[in-house]
């Protein structure tokens, strides 16, 4: 059976941030494969003499004015911060040298 | 070792000069209280909708015509997809396919002349957070998520450290010089990413990529480093992986962070919330037409005017400096005094009190009277020291600021008789100078300044003296 291999499922789950148990990845490595193969067919569409829809809209973006608005208190921007320190942001350690 | 070839290939990303940040109304301010400047557009909340700052567009477009960049007419962003806590939303707007600036070049001086560093692309994108790290944690200040930049990447042009400075050193002041970035490498506000690689061959070498480089000599120095570093490990047979490293300032050395994710990784697709944005050619035509008068135009005119090559250096490395002269340029003053004032008594007056002309009592056309003073032989550069404190403290003119030190015009009667008695007494020298001893003038001279306490102005003086001495 034509199917992904488990490297490549593990890899697309670490870019989602995801765990997947040992099943899963079984799993995934046929349906995954699948999805693409769907997605492929799109490609063999022949008229693609448009221009690439980014969106569902025909306007062109409407642009602002360089004006400063109002801005969330700091007490109000930090409510939803699971842990703060000082006025910063706390989170794990990113670097890992 | 010699038979190595460097390679050289730079990104850099530039804070704009705006208002405010590129996606919603939030201000761009830098050194602000942390996490002072947002709201839910800069932090990710579900649902908002970023709406794009004109005055992004003006200044990318400016910075891609000064690059010499064709404009794209028609762009759209694109997301950028990664998870990293200096991104809550989980993807950067940037521009991936449609980025405003492509196939440009910047010329820079070498020891064989100049060389054209070719630009790849110039791109809009959103700044991320500014994350500091301890030994356990890291904290964020979202005051820079949202900062409007543009990532200007070259081609693999450069073969040296020295060429990568002055390739910096060049991108640097066209940007500061067309208002488009304040460029403060010191606040991140222009931050430089070095790919270097070496080979033996016509082929490139790995690409190691060094980030975090605080100053543009760092740039050489770091580059140095990881040629010296990357042929060591070549030379033991070992081979180089795709690799991000960080450059450490403290031991002047690069420090491995990361295996380098590929590009495909990012999963860019277009951003769906902004609709694509046209530039009319009318739109181009004005935006070319108001950039801020380039550094090498104003090196041009410098040189026109006279005023010397070490100067006209100085002056621009120095924009207020520059900007300050330029506003002189239709008043028709002497541009070389003029530019000796403001880099030399000025210059050395503004650091001794820390100030900056703007606080100063000394006005344009105080400038100007000065200027024409001394142009003039008025006044000569030792009494306009004196005078120097109260020209720059006092709300006064320069007649009386020179009334109030006693300095009263010498007549050009009195000067001729104060040379007629030197030449008198001093029979010697005269029979000197006219058998050929060039001294003899000097001696003269001296006794001339002594007399007229410094009052007169060395050039007539010596105008004087000769034509006398040659009768």
């Amino acid at each position: 059976m034509n199917k992904l291999s488990r490297e490549e499922v593990e890899h697309v789950a670490h870019l989602a941030r995801i765990s997947l148990e040992e099943n899963e990845i079984e799993k995934y490595q046929i349906d995954l494969k699948m999805l693409m193969d769907d997605v492929d067919k799109i490609k063999d569409i022949k008229n693609y003499d448009e221009e690439m829809l980014i969106t569902p809209v025909s306007h062109k973006a409407e642009l602002r004015k360089d004006e400063v608005g109002e801005m969330l208190d700091y007490k109000e921007a930090m409510k939803n911060v699971p842990r703060s320190n000082g006025n910063f942001v706390e989170v794990p350690v990113m670097i890992n040298e | 070792m010699d038979s190595y070839k460097t390679t050289v290939g730079i990104e850099v990303h530039a804070e704009l000069k705006t208002k405010s940040k590129i996606f919603s109304s939030s201000a761009n301010n830098y050194g602000k209280m942390a996490n002072t400047c947002t709201n839910v557009i800069d932090l990710g909340y579900p649902g908002v909708l970023p709406t794009l700052n004109e005055e992004v567009i003006k200044l990318a477009l400016r910075a891609a015509l000064v690059l010499n960049c064709k404009i794209n007419k028609t762009m759209h962003f694109d997301r950028k997809n990664y998870f990293y806590p200096d991104n809550p939303k989980n993807y950067q707007i940037t521009q991936n396919r449609t980025p405003i600036g492509v196939d440009g070049y910047v010329e820079i001086d070498t020891n064989n002349g100049k060389k054209k560093i070719r630009i790849h692309d110039i791109h809009i994108e959103e700044d991320t957070c500014k994350s500091v790290h301890s030994s356990n944690k890291s904290l964020l200040d979202f005051n820079r998520a949202g900062v409007p930049l543009v990532e200007i990447v070259t081609e693999a042009d450069m073969s040296s450290a020295e060429e990568a400075m002055a390739y910096l050193e060049k991108l640097r002041e066209l940007l500061l010089y067309a208002d488009v970035s304040d460029c403060k490498i010191e606040e991140g506000s222009m931050r430089c990413d070095c790919n270097v690689s070496v080979s033996k061959t016509e082929k490139y070498g790995t690409k190691i990529e060094v980030k975090n480089i605080g100053s543009i000599s760092n740039v050489g120095v770091a580059i140095n480093y990881e040629h010296d570093r990357q042929i060591a490990l070549l030379e033991k047979g070992e081979t180089l992986k795709e690799e991000t490293r960080r450059f450490d300032d403290k031991t002047n050395s690069t420090v491995l962070m990361r295996v380098k994710e590929t590009g495909n990784d990012y999963r860019y697709f277009p951003e769906p919330d902004i609709p694509y944005v046209t530039l009319t050619d009318e739109y181009v035509k004005e935006v070319e037409e108001n950039i801020p008068m380039t550094a090498d135009k104003r090196k041009e005119f410098y040189l026109a005017s006279g005023i010397s090559e070490i100067n006209i250096k100085k002056i621009i490395q120095n924009r207020t400096v520059s900007d300050y002269l330029n506003k002189f340029i239709d008043k028709k003053i002497n541009l070389v005094i003029a530019s000796n004032l403001l880099l030399g008594d000025i210059a050395a007056y503004l650091n001794k009190y820390e100030m900056t002309l703007e606080n100063t009592k000394l006005t344009d056309d105080k400038f100007v009277e000065v200027v024409n003073a001394l142009d003039s032989g008025k006044i000569n550069s030792k009494i306009f020291k004196e005078i120097l404190e109260d020209v720059m403290e006092q709300d006064l003119s320069l007649d009386k600021i020179l009334d109030n030190h006693g300095v009263k015009e010498m007549s050009k009667d009195e000067l001729l008789d104060i040379i007629k008695n030197i030449l008198d007494n001093n029979e010697q020298s005269v029979n000197d100078y006219k058998n050929g001893n060039d001294r003899a003038i000097k001696f003269l001279m001296g006794q001339i300044m002594k007399e007229t306490k410094g009052n007169a102005n060395p050039t007539l003086v010596t105008e004087e003296l000769t034509k006398m001495l040659e009768k």
